[in-house]
């Protein structure tokens, strides 16, 4: 089986720095593969993830997705079948529904029907959010609630390949453990395929992802 | 009616009064504007000095190519002014707003001049270079607002258009929102423009025109010509160059290049 992503040389290095952030960085992603990528601070494990959905232009290598050289996908279409999450969620000052079914307003997503409200409803309690009406607004929503919301939206859109950056990172540990287990359930029970860049300690409950180390410009897998 | 009462260079110097006034004020109330009073007084002096035996010349010698010629400069001393209010370091701007400026600008002054008033030749230098001129200074201050609002909102709400990115949006989907912000907050100075006249202030032109002797129902038809005149032509140079700067904060990936 080809794998779904492959990473091969890759360099980069932030605009203005001498200093490479990635060095022949080599990664392969089949299909159905849950990874975990951990590193230290600041050794560029949000940017690797920017640069599979090319919110930066990579210094050299190749990042091909389902075989295809990423540049020569058009960007669009790219990013609707590869979903990036921001460590940050943003949401537009809007009700909850309409955050949701943003993407469907977008030209790449028109021959897809949006979900109805009910099913918005369904996939609110799988991401325990029960307790969030679709008619409310999203701003007003806490930073764990946001950032649940915002995995479902990028879900909502059927990506091949989930891309979350430190999904984590600002939840206390009980909405830190819901976001584990949707990643879980997400990865076994829909078979979906995830890169998560955290800090966070996590413990597997029913499979255990592939650890990743970003160290030293490099990914090593970790035993 | 129609006697002009000259100013002598005695009455003129007798207004730089006005001037004394706001530096009187900038120093009573450390507004740190004097130098700026300063440069901008001798500035108006010498520029209006010059423009007044440039356009002598030029009436007098009715050349078609030394017309275009001040016209080009008024519109490259546009661009710098826009230059330097806008301060963008990053993205490459000045040659696509200029072009678009120059070809938009030209349109104008060419529309009112050669098929509005019908002046013959269309080029007529006492017709073509003061529409010419209302219009660059006009569209010239809409340009610079549209401009620094797009590359500040595109900065200051990158997270957000990145969101829009990452979920399939194009550039112009993803950015839609600030462009469209950018470009009437250039325009609303304009469109206010039209709500006022007449009623809180009389144009310069008219009001020019009045002094000069002509008909005030003659000198509201021009000036009629000028507010629309100005609203089209900011209209369609913001969108124009709008469209090709904001395509330019964007990489080839759809990326936002701005930092």
């Amino acid at each position: 089986m080809n794998p779904l992503l492959e990473i091969r040389n890759l360099s980069f290095s932030y605009e203005g720095s001498k200093s490479l952030v990635f060095e022949a960085l080599d990664l392969s992603v089949r299909e159905g593969e849950f990874l975990l990528v951990k590193g230290p601070s600041g050794s560029g494990k949000s940017t690797l993830l920017r640069l599979i959905c090319r919110l930066n232009p990579p210094l050299g290598g190749t990042i091909l997705f389902q075989g295809s050289d990423i540049t020569a996908i058009a960007p669009a279409r790219l990013r609707r079948s590869l979903c990036y999450v921001a460590q940050i969620p943003q949401m537009i000052d809007a009700s909850v529904e309409e955050n949701l079914l943003l993407p469907f307003s977008f030209a790449a997503n028109s021959s897809k029907s949006p979900p109805s409200r009910e099913e918005l409803r369904a996939m609110l309690r799988k991401f325990y959010l029960e307790e969030v009406e679709p008619a409310q607004s999203a701003m007003k929503l806490s930073v764990g609630q946001k950032q649940r919301l915002a995995i479902m939206r990028a879900l909502l859109q059927d990506p091949l390949l989930l891309l979350l950056d430190e999904p984590t990172s600002a939840l206390d540990q009980e909405s830190a453990a819901m976001v584990f287990s949707i990643m879980e359930r997400l990865n076994i029970e829909e078979g979906k395929t995830l890169i998560t860049v955290t800090h966070a300690d996590y413990k597997p409950v029913k499979k255990r992802p592939l650890n990743y180390m970003l160290d030293n410009r490099r990914l090593n897998l970790l035993p | 009616m129609n006697r002009i009462i000259d100013i002598s260079l005695a009455q003129l110097f007798l207004a730089l009064l006005f001037i004394l006034i706001a530096q009187i004020s900038s120093f009573i109330y450390h507004l740190g504007l004097n130098r700026d009073i300063t440069i901008g007084t001798i500035r108006t002096f010498a520029q209006l000095f010059l423009m007044g035996y440039v356009l002598t010349f030029i009436l007098k010698s009715s050349n078609l190519w030394l017309v275009l010629l001040v016209f080009f400069v008024m519109v490259l001393s546009a661009m710098f002014i826009v230059k330097g209010r806008v301060r963008e370091k990053q993205i490459p701007y000045f040659i696509p707003t200029f072009l678009t400026m120059l070809i938009s600008y030209f349109a104008t002054a060419l529309f009112v001049s050669g098929v509005i008033v019908g002046t013959a030749p269309w080029w007529d230098p006492r017709y073509f270079l003061p529409a010419g001129g209302m219009v660059i200074g006009n569209s010239m201050s809409a340009l610079a607002i549209a401009l620094e609002r797009l590359f500040r909102d595109l900065r200051e709400q990158r997270e957000l258009v990145e969101m829009k990115l990452a979920l399939g949006a194009n550039y112009r989907e993803a950015s839609d929102e600030l462009f469209r912000k950018a470009v009437s907050a250039g325009m609303i100075p304009s469109i206010n423009a039209m709500m006022g006249v007449g009623l809180v202030f009389i144009p310069g032109m008219m009001s020019g025109q009045i002094l000069a002797g002509t008909d005030p129902l003659i000198a509201i038809r021009y000036q009629i010509v000028v507010m629309l005149m100005l609203v089209g032509s900011t209209a369609v140079t913001s969108v124009v160059v709008m469209l090709i700067v904001r395509r330019r904060c964007f990489g080839s990936g759809e990326e936002v290049l701005l930092r």
